[in-house]
């Protein structure tokens, strides 16, 4: 199965995109959590603290479908 | 009607918008807003709130000004260095629009007080700058049952949403990660376009015009740019508002 992640800010250095400047194009067998894929791919945990696709927030339990675009959000806490 | 021929004169280009009128400027000026946080984000939201005619602000941070505040938290200057926020805020919305109160307070938000900080207030800003924080006004809200417009930025993303658990999900149903110990980079025009939406979200919501982000969560990237909004969805194993109806 192929799915799309996406970042943008420091995550996207962790990403290493290959599609667009943000988009990072990745095959998963069977179907996996979110939180599985990021670690197989190497983003440590606690990096990302939630995701969405398809215009829903996702937790990181989230298993993704085929095709699914799947933006990655970072800790946000500053103001 | 708005107190004077002078507030009326004040207001009356925001009174013209459709459905806003004297009714609405007039729920706007008895209203008591609790701003948590006087930062970045509380700089660009108290003065849309103070400038709008909200009756009541209430400014609460426990922070003094350094030096490295001064690319985004706009209300103050150089030679306010050192000098409490919250005081300096409170002053400087006052004069802003002297027809509003405006309350300093200088307590540490912590679980202890959050509660007692945000009683008789009809709704509460989060415009703070950490995740221990905002948890502690999180359940504060929930407790009290007072809605909250949650913002929080870093680098050029930022978050908002408006929380009244149960009828839409809290802070703790979405957002639970620790963010890293260090302080992100942030450009001051982040939290300006943050904290000037969350203002926006405030004050619909008190005039009672158009529709909030309940249920939504607006992620702004502003190095694409983009702006997305998203449906949350209540976490039922939420550890602050699970069992909540």
């Amino acid at each position: 199965m192929v799915i799309y992640l996406r970042s943008g800010g420091k995550l996207r250095d962790r990403l290493k995109p290959d599609v667009d400047i943000y988009t990072r194009k990745v095959e998963v067998e069977g179907t996996p959590t979110l939180e599985e894929i990021l670690e197989e791919i190497g983003i440590p945990d606690g990096l990302v603290a939630f995701a969405f696709a398809d215009g829903k927030v996702r937790r990181l339990n989230y298993r993704p479908v085929e095709g699914d675009v799947v933006t990655l959000q970072p800790p946000v806490s500053g103001g | 009607m708005p107190r004077s021929k002078m507030e009326f004169g004040r207001y009356m280009r925001q009174l013209e918008l459709q459905d806003w009128g004297v009714e609405g400027q007039n729920r706007l000026g008895d209203s008591h807003v609790f701003m948590a946080g006087v930062g970045g984000l509380g700089s660009s939201a108290g003065i849309y709130l103070a400038a709008a005619g909200v009756g009541k602000i209430t400014v609460c941070d426990s922070d003094r000004v350094e030096l490295s505040n001064l690319t985004r938290q706009t209300l103050y200057g150089i030679t306010d260095v050192g000098m409490p926020k919250a005081t300096l805020a409170a002053q400087r919305l006052k004069a802003f629009n002297p027809q509003i109160e405006v309350e300093p307070n200088i307590s540490e938000i912590d679980h202890a007080v959050a509660g007692g900080l945000i009683e008789g207030s009809d709704l509460v800003l989060d415009c703070l700058d950490n995740l221990e924080t905002r948890v502690a006004m999180n359940r504060a809200i929930i407790a009290a049952g007072i809605p909250m417009i949650y913002a929080a930025c870093s680098e050029l993303t930022g978050h908002v949403s408006f929380l009244h658990p149960p009828e839409t999900p809290c802070l703790e149903c979405f957002v639970s990660r620790m963010p890293p110990a260090v302080e992100p980079p942030i450009p001051g025009f982040t939290p300006g376009v943050i904290g000037s939406l969350q203002a926006m979200e405030a004050i619909k919501h008190l005039v009672g015009i158009g529709e909030t982000l309940k249920g939504r969560l607006l992620v702004f990237e502003g190095m694409e740019p983009r702006v997305d909004v998203l449906e949350i969805e209540r976490d039922p194993d939420c550890p602050a508002c699970r069992g909540l109806s």
